[in-house]
């Protein structure tokens, strides 16, 4: 039992103790300080019809225990489906494979740690709810067990059911990350859309906020005394001008019923684990694939020759970019499974048949999130690789090597668009071009900026799948390539966010490369 | 050819440093820097390489100050890391343009000089395959490769024979060899025999210093007369390690000869002819 806790212990430690979460760790904190705005702020959260609580303890309790569940929940799953690769990049797998320690013991202290790092991410926010009442409260009484109470019920067990779910799609689908961001957003809309009405129904919403939504709803419909469907929304909505009405809100009394089912997912959860546990790699994965290189090693039985050094014709100087630029591209279009390149095709044949705007709002940002494992890694491959002796020992690394890691995300991402540049550009439609080559640009550099920044890909995955999730629900702030935003200034705003974080990547490189 | 060390400290926190006041002059020839694990040698050598910068001192090649001007040095290295990577979707060809081209180097010659280091390193009939199917052995051929491709003037090759074979070895060694004849070659191991039989100048390091740094021979003297062998009971070797400085041990007869360092003598010892693994270890342990 002890050396089971010291692992989950150290397993966590090493995922906390890195850059990547030391920033996730702030961005919650910003974030967190949205959850309830401030009483004059323009936007809003969870707002029902045209109706928000009283700004009382159940009231931040609850708001931020529900966008807790969903939003660390859907985000959660991506900043935690590494453990198993990291175990298995690091070799440490191995040595793990050779010891006592079963399979499910394993797979759980994987889920464990899962949790505890969702956990304090959780306990952020939870901590940013108080300090939130404090500051807005309406002047009701501080209740701690209103705050305590939503996050033990409902953000508790999602978090733990998602720790579960992430190990077991990694165990799955390790090599398949794309997959496993897909399959789970999917997964995840389709829940969201669940929309159950009754005791038992609420007992199988898995992040077990739908009886929350419900109960607000409830009340509201009581307070307008309307039978109809109230018009809740969650998540950010801009440019709220109306004030809304307020309405008190005390809590829930949750059902017997419903508790034991919030602990029954738990169970099902480590139920599943134990039965999917046995099928579980113990990183043999190698042998494996041992057929398909096992040609390559007998033909290489045989040892180094004599190199005539006299006789090897002589090197001429060449500082060109353009092989360094030819590699660089070749790196990112090998990167991943090449049947994902069938849906990459897919999206560029919509592109070039869909009506402009869906092809512009909806496709395009589809087809470039797809492109997230390549960019994420465009400016620390070389540290995942071990190939950074080399790098940085190039001859002017940043003016060559830098320029033309930028250069290829660019061009894929543009190459990735053309079918859409060239319709806008048949209609002149010259803004629109402009906006997908900045945007082209856009992400590009915040891809290799977070890359070195955080010196790992998680951090940038995340975020693109957000601003992702954002374009495709229409909100305008997070769109970088122009499908929705059409003025100049846009443009401007662009383009000095492209000069920030290419100043931002420079700086950071040379710094590394002077230490 | 000139590749001047001068005062050259690593410090990595107040108290904990790489390298302390590190001063060497190399030329033309083979440099074996010897130590053990921990001493400083990949962190000598990643300076002299520009990957780290010192936090004090001077690293000059042929009088150009190398920490500040980073690209005078890049241009004629070769630098073989003690573990480093490669892209594994590319195949051998393909990484080493890669490389090339970091290198700054090109040309209508590249090729056909990749496609003869390629087969003088056994590579030639996987060279079309991707990397990530080679052996251990193999992806190390092909960081030797890299080393060569711009004909450079200095070469660094850190802990290289590991994942080597024993033949390998040695003709890794006569590759080392005849490289020297045109540049300044520095090889870091923690084995003796990787560096006595080709080391023009050897260096000894420990705990980020340097404890001695001349050819063999000055090196050997300096346990010339306190090299000796004797028999002992096996139960007697621990007692025998706390007083002497014991070199090896091979057992004879139920009994082991223990080959030992020391100033004096134990009875029924006979002296023995010094080599570079015993002054390794000599100047190691007393120090």
């Amino acid at each position: 039992m002890n050396s089971f806790l010291t692992i989950i212990k150290l397993d966590y430690l090493q995922r906390t103790r890195s850059y990547a979460f030391l920033i996730t760790l702030c961005a919650t904190l910003a974030i967190a300080y949205t959850f309830v705005p401030e009483p004059n702020a323009n936007y809003s959260t969870i707002r029902i019809a045209d109706y928000v609580g009283y700004y009382n303890s159940a009231w931040f309790g609850y708001v931020t225990a529900i966008m807790t569940s969903i939003f660390l929940s859907l985000i959660g799953f991506y900043l935690v489906n590494s453990g198993i690769k990291t175990d298995s990049n690091t070799r440490v797998g191995q040595i793990v494979a050779a010891t006592r320690i079963k399979n499910f013991s394993y797979l759980f202290s994987k889920v464990l740690s899962n949790f505890l790092l969702l956990l304090t991410i959780a306990a952020v926010v939870f901590i940013m709810s108080i300090i939130l009442f404090f500051l807005y409260n309406d002047g009701y009484p501080f209740k701690l067990f209103q705050f305590i109470k939503p996050y033990a019920v409902i953000t508790i067990p999602a978090l733990f059911i998602i720790s579960v779910l992430a190990v077991i799609s990694e165990m799955f689908l390790e090599k398949y990350s794309i997959v496993q961001n897909i399959g789970f957003f999917v997964f995840f809309s389709v829940l969201m859309v669940f929309s159950p009405k009754t005791e038992n129904q609420f007992s199988l919403d898995i992040f077990g906020s739908k009886i929350v939504m419900y109960q607000l709803e409830e009340t509201v419909r009581e307070i307008t005394n309307t039978d109809k469907d109230t018009d809740l929304s969650i998540g950010y909505v801009l440019g709220n001008t109306k004030k809304p009405d307020k309405f008190l809100f005390e809590g829930i009394d949750f059902s017997t019923s419903f508790l034991l089912s919030r602990f029954v997912w738990m169970a099902l959860g480590i139920l599943l684990l134990f039965l999917v546990s046995v099928l579980f790699h113990r990183f043999d994965v190698k042998e494996r694939g041992y057929a398909k290189i096992s040609k390559v090693k007998t033909i290489n039985q045989s040892l180094i020759k004599n190199v005539d050094l006299s006789r090897l014709p002589s090197a001429k100087v060449n500082y060109s970019m353009f092989p360094l630029l030819k590699t660089e591209i070749l790196l990112l279009l090998r990167k991943g499974k090449k049947w994902l390149w069938i849906i990459n095709l897919i999206g560029v044949v919509l592109l070039a048949v869909l009506p402009l705007i869906t092809a512009h709002q909806m496709v395009l940002p589809i087809l470039w999130f797809l492109q997230v494992s390549r960019l994420s890694v465009l400016s620390n491959k070389e540290t995942i690789s071990n190939v950074h002796y080399f790098s940085f020992t190039a001859f002017k690394p940043l003016r060559r090597l830098l320029v033309s890691q930028l250069f290829s995300g660019i061009i894929l991402m543009l190459f990735l668009a053309l079918p859409l540049i060239v319709r806008l550009g048949l209609l002149t439609n010259i803004t629109a071009v402009t906006s997908i080559l900045l945007g082209s640009l856009f992400i590009t550099s915040l891809a290799v900026c977070l890359g070195i920044l955080s010196k790992g890909k998680k951090l940038f995955e995340v975020l693109f799948f957000m601003i992702t999730y954002a374009n495709i629900n229409g909100i305008p702030f997070a769109d970088y390539f122009g499908g929705f935003e059409h003025s100049n200034f846009y443009l401007i705003v662009l383009t000095l966010f492209v000069l920030l974080f290419c100043s931002v990547i420079f700086i950071k490189r040379k710094h590394e490369l002077n230490n | 050819m000139k590749l001047e060390i001068q005062n050259v400290s690593k410090k990595y926190s107040k108290d904990k440093y790489g390298l302390k006041d590190f001063s060497i002059h190399i030329e033309k020839g083979i440099l074996g820097l010897l130590g053990p694990n921990g001493a400083g040698k990949s962190t000598l050598l990643k300076m002299i390489a520009t990957v780290n910068k010192p936090t004090n001192g001077i690293i000059s090649l042929n009088k150009n100050n190398i920490v500040k001007d980073a690209n005078y040095m890049r241009k004629q290295l070769g630098f073989l890391p003690q573990d480093f990577g490669v892209y594994p979707n590319l195949n051998a060809y393909e990484f080493l343009e890669y490389m090339a081209a970091m290198k700054g180097v090109g040309g209508k010659n590249l090729r056909p000089r990749i496609t003869q280091l390629l087969e003088g390193l056994n590579l030639l009939d996987a060279a079309k395959k991707q990397i990530g199917s080679y052996s251990g052995g193999m992806k190390q051929r092909v960081g030797i490769a890299q080393v060569l491709l711009n004909n450079p003037k200095i070469v660094i090759f850190d802990e290289p024979t590991v994942g080597l074979d024993p033949e390998e070895r040695v003709r890794f060694r006569n590759l080392i060899s005849d490289l020297a004849n045109n540049c300044i070659v520095i090889l870091s191991s923690h084995i003796v025999s990787d560096i006595d039989t080709i080391a023009d100048k050897v260096a000894i390091m420990k705990s980020g210093t340097l404890l001695s740094y001349g050819n063999q021979e000055e090196i050997i003297n300096q346990v010339t007369d306190k090299v000796f062998e004797t028999t002992i009971a096996k139960e007697d070797l621990t007692a025998f390690k706390i007083t002497q400085i014991v070199v090896s041990t091979s057992r004879k007869n139920n009994q082991l000869v223990v080959r030992y360092i020391a100033d004096v003598p134990v009875e029924n010892s006979i002296k023995k002819e010094g080599n570079l693994e015993d002054a390794y270890l000599y100047l190691t342990k007393i120090n």
